[in-house]
């Protein structure tokens, strides 16, 4: 069974487009949320997730219990094998 | 050290700041215990007029983006390597004169 | 003639930031498009919110906190961008760095906030 993957991002990160890419080219499916385009409640939602995980900056990226913070293609790429 | 007279003594209160020209330099006078510190009155960090920053004992807090600086020795308190033109100052007949000559302070 | 408002906040943004980061160690990364991006993204940051904020960092809503991730933010999360060698972004590395993109983003430690 597939693990989901969940992307949160801001508009203005060059490496979340990036990984936003990488994803999108691995044919995975996978939801993307903008930090700073999302609602409040949204907003403290992904907060509270990066907290939790002790991150502060962009690409946050989740498949299945796994996180990953920021770009790591490697990672990613192992993530989805 | 070439001496100019910037401001009446009386000009400058207790914990006040404020900005004067020598030579047509920006530069922020403050008075702390008595002593009166002249300091670079430009931020390094995006050039916003610290003379309307906020001033809490001997650090001046910068207006726009909150960066910190010691009076005395214009160091940006949060990376000794930046900081700002430290500028001697002198009260003679009740007037505060500034030098713009270097005075070892950072950078 | 003058340039275009946007692009000369940029010039002025970019040579702020040049002598800011150079103390600290860091330099503009070589990779010339990133760094245009970024400034550009910064300008956009700086016309909605009055501030070149970071283009990879959450603001919070709390100034204190905000204020931290003004670029160049390097000052305030200083460990764990020499630890990279970059900052988070990318924008700015350690002098030397010929390939930037071998530099992973790597979360930061357990002890920043
Ligand atoms: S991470 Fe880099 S680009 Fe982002 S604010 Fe900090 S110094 Fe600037
Ligand atoms: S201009 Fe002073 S803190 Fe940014």
């Amino acid at each position: 069974m597939k693990k989901p993957i969940h992307i949160y991002g801001l508009s203005t990160c060059p490496w979340c487009r990036k990984t936003k890419a990488l994803f999108t080219k691995s044919g995975a499916p996978f939801d993307y949320v903008d930090y700073d385009l999302a609602d409040e409640p949204t907003q403290a939602k992904i907060m509270a997730e990066l907290d939790a995980a002790g991150a502060n900056g962009f690409p946050f990226v989740k498949v299945g219990a796994d996180i990953v913070i920021g770009y790591q293609p490697e990672r990613f790429a192992q993530l989805l094998a | 050290m070439t001496w100019t007279d910037v401001l009446d003594e009386k000009a400058l209160a207790e914990g006040m700041l404020q900005v004067v020209y020598p030579l047509g330099v920006n530069v922020v006078l403050a008075r702390v215990d008595g002593a009166v510190h002249a300091v670079a009155g430009a931020c390094v960090h995006l050039g916003c007029p610290l003379f309307n920053g906020t001033l809490v004992g001997h650090t001046l807090t910068c207006p726009c983006h909150d960066w910190r600086f010691d009076l005395r020795t214009g160091r940006f308190l949060d990376a000794p390597e930046l900081g700002l033109q430290v500028y001697g100052t002198r009260a003679e007949q009740g007037r505060l004169f500034v030098s713009l000559d270097s005075t070892g302070g950072t950078p | 003639m003058s340039a275009p408002p946007a692009s000369s906040r940029k010039e002025v943004l970019r040579a702020f930031y040049a002598k800011v980061v150079e103390p600290l160690g860091f330099t503009f990364t070589p990779d010339t498009e990133l760094v245009e991006f970024l400034l550009e993204q910064e300008v956009v940051l700086e016309g909605k919110h009055g501030v070149p904020f970071c283009p990879c960092q959450p603001l919070r809503g709390d100034r204190e906190k905000d204020m931290k991730i003004v670029c160049p933010c390097i000052p305030f999360h200083r460990a764990h961008f020499d630890e990279m060698k970059r900052c988070w972004c990318g924008l700015f590395v350690h002098p030397g760095v010929t390939d930037p993109d071998s530099l992973p983003q790597l979360p930061p430690p357990v002890t920043t906030p």
